[in-house]
């Protein structure tokens, strides 16, 4: 196409029409998202530059720059960025490493595989709100049945408020997430890992390689590309993550994520202009983080050769 | 370099059995081809060899050593797949060096083994390549590359020409012959091509349905077959097959009616089969003659090949040959022909394939 342009080369009537067509079909998608995700998205990135609150919508002065010189002297929102950092880099690497394992497991030739890879999936099929509202009665720290059963084992002396105590609440949300994610990370896994050549392994074999050698010298390397996007879209959702954290243990500052932290602002103290400039700096950094994480990273969203 | 004894060798994937009890001497520096329709087990019986799949039954040693329960890496071999098999993420030299770095080679050496298998394959400017930015041809020489620096005592080639074109797979095939000479290893070929099969083995072994047909070098097998499976697999094209009968029989000869009258008088080497016996006469299209005198046929169809003319006809009794004729032969269909045939050059079988 660049080519045809630079040489100078007239586009032929065929082409065109094939653009005007291409354009056509688009249309519907590219209104639809221009109406549920651009105007909301510009209209968010306006009001974080005014004194806007839910009351008063419409009556609003401009106040520059005020709310992000705010947001950045909050010690509450530099918690919740940690707090978001921290659950995004432990519960991704977690499921990472776990989906690895259930993948090669999944892709061993076991009786019952079909069965196994339904059931694997069922974590990630219930919706988080629903997951998390049932994990937060199993954590309960009167009736939870995780108290009664590490009681029962002797692991701990005492009752633990798993959702209160600031020291177990962020472990307790990235194990539930976790528990809630390996499935996803898993089945894109195992996607590129029946992909593989099963050649290869056979010349590894020949060639005497160790299997863990094999592992990582020949299918790491080769499942890289697709584990890549699944990391990349992982984190993205956990830097955003909202529901785990507001079910499980409200607004709580040990486990505050910045999405909380921006619907605290907008809906509870009803200050539109602050919680704007939350969502538009949340917006920015999972921007900057898709940029680092594609060009570190290397990713390609083409099938990889 | 070594021997390698197959001793009632079995093979089943569940309840069916596709090696039938395999006995094969392979001598050591020998090259041996397995040929075979697909699904003739040839490429299982290899990957036996290889280790790739273990036997049901019976014992496989190599250089005199049982390798029943070793693993591949473990039995002195080294197989080039159909496929290539290479590392996609690997470059050429990394390809060929991989198996050596992790057995504590030292690099020094590696080095060298890997550049002498470039030089002699003369891939040394591709080394540096990943397979992706390789052709066929290319990739097929790192993958027999990766083989020779194992410095295996046999070497195994799955089809390793099947997925080249054919005039590669022609040049390929000299190439091979060369590094037979050069390397004096023993070599194990499987191949559904009998053109490679005669042209690189010094020993053929025929596999049909989960056995051997025969073994033999590929002049024997083209002059003495010894059933009708072999003599109509090996040779291009393929033996015609005659339904006739004996007229008379004596000791070493039988002399059997031809359709339209004639007769032809076949040497044999056991007991002839009494007057009247049915049998099957096998005539290789190259051995068929056209003559003044003779079988009398009729041109069906013609095909041109330059240097070979190849004539369909029927004869008298509507059965169907193929005559092969050296040259550009101006005849064409409907044209009458009579057809001589020699007993030297003829087969005969019995009623379940058995040469007599």
């Amino acid at each position: 196409m660049t080519g045809a342009r630079a040489s100078g080369l007239k586009t032929s009537d065929l082409t065109r029409q094939r653009r005007r067509s291409a354009w056509l079909f688009l249309l519907p998608m590219l209104v639809v998202l221009a109406a549920v995700a651009g105007w909301p998205l510009v209209r968010t990135v306006y009001y974080s530059f005014t004194d806007a609150t839910l009351a008063t919508l419409d009556a609003y002065a401009r106040v520059g720059l005020d709310n992000y010189l705010w947001l950045m002297r909050d010690p509450v929102w530099w918690r919740a960025v940690w707090n978001t950092v921290l659950f995004t880099v432990v519960s991704v690497s977690l499921e990472t490493a776990l989906g690895l394992v259930v993948a090669l497991t999944l892709n061993a030739h076991l009786p019952g595989r079909g069965l196994l890879r339904a059931a694997v999936l069922i974590p990630w099929a219930i919706p988080t709100v629903v997951s998390a509202q049932m994990w937060g009665w199993m954590f309960h720290d009167l009736y939870g049945v995780v108290n009664a059963a590490l009681l029962g084992i002797g692991v701990i002396a005492q009752p633990q408020a798993w959702t209160a105590d600031p020291n177990l609440a962020l472990p307790v949300v990235i194990a539930v997430d976790v528990w809630k994610s390996t499935p996803f990370m898993a089945l894109l896994i195992l996607a590129a890992l029946q992909m593989l050549p099963q050649d290869i392994y056979e010349a590894a074999r020949v060639d005497g390689v160790h299997p863990v050698k094999v592992f990582f010298r020949i299918t790491l390397p080769l499942i890289r590309p697709a584990l890549m996007v699944a990391v990349l879209f992982r984190t993205l959702d956990a830097l955003r993550v909202f529901d785990l954290m507001y079910v499980l243990t409200g607004n709580s500052r040990s486990t505050m994520s910045m999405s909380v932290y921006a619907r605290q602002y907008l809906i509870d103290f009803q200050d539109v202009g602050y919680g704007s400039a939350a969502a538009t700096l949340l917006v920015l950094i999972l921007a900057l983080a898709t940029v680092a994480a594609i060009t570190l990273g290397r990713v390609r969203f083409e099938a990889g050769r | 370099m070594a021997a390698v004894t197959l001793r009632g060798v079995r093979k089943s994937f569940g309840r069916f059995e596709v090696i039938h009890g395999v006995d094969l001497d392979i001598r050591d520096g020998e090259f041996v081809a397995f040929v075979g329709p697909s699904g003739c087990g040839k490429s299982t019986l290899l990957r036996l060899i290889a280790g790739l799949e273990d036997l049901s039954d019976g014992d496989l040693s190599i250089d005199g050593a049982l390798v029943n329960d070793l693993p591949p890496a473990r039995r002195g071999i080294a197989m080039v797949f159909q496929s290539y098999a290479l590392y996609p993420h690997m470059t050429a030299y990394d390809n060929m060096a991989f198996g050596l770095t992790l057995s504590r080679t030292d690099k020094r050496t590696i080095e060298e083994r890997v550049r002498a298998a470039a030089r002699l394959l003369q891939i040394e400017n591709l080394l540096e390549r990943k397979p992706r930015d390789l052709s066929g041809g290319q990739r097929q020489r790192v993958a027999i590359g990766r083989a020779i620096v194992r410095e295996p005592k046999v070497f195994l080639f799955d089809e390793p020409l099947s997925n080249l074109d054919a005039a590669l797979r022609v040049q390929t095939r000299m190439e091979i012959a060369k590094l037979k000479e050069d390397l004096r290893a023993t070599m194990i070929y499987v191949t559904h091509d009998q053109v490679e099969a005669m042209t690189l083995a010094d020993r053929i072994v025929v596999l049909n349905a989960g056995r051997v047909e025969q073994v033999g070098s590929p002049l024997d097998l083209y002059h003495r077959p010894r059933n009708r499976f072999v003599a109509g697999f090996i040779g291009s094209p393929a033996m015609n097959f005659l339904e006739v009968a004996v007229v008379t029989a004596e000791a070493g000869a039988v002399t059997i009616a031809l359709p339209g009258g004639a007769t032809l008088r076949i040497p044999v080497d056991g007991a002839p089969p009494p007057a009247g016996t049915r049998l099957t006469l096998g005539v290789r299209p190259e051995h068929v003659g056209v003559a003044e005198q003779g079988m009398p046929a009729t041109v069906l169809a013609v095909e041109r090949l330059g240097g070979e003319t190849h004539c369909h006809v029927a004869l008298e009794d509507a059965q169907r040959m193929l005559v092969r004729m050296e040259g550009d032969i101006p005849i064409s269909a409907g044209d009458r022909l009579r057809l001589n045939l020699r007993g030297e050059t003829a087969h005969l079988f019995d009623d379940v394939g058995q040469r007599l």
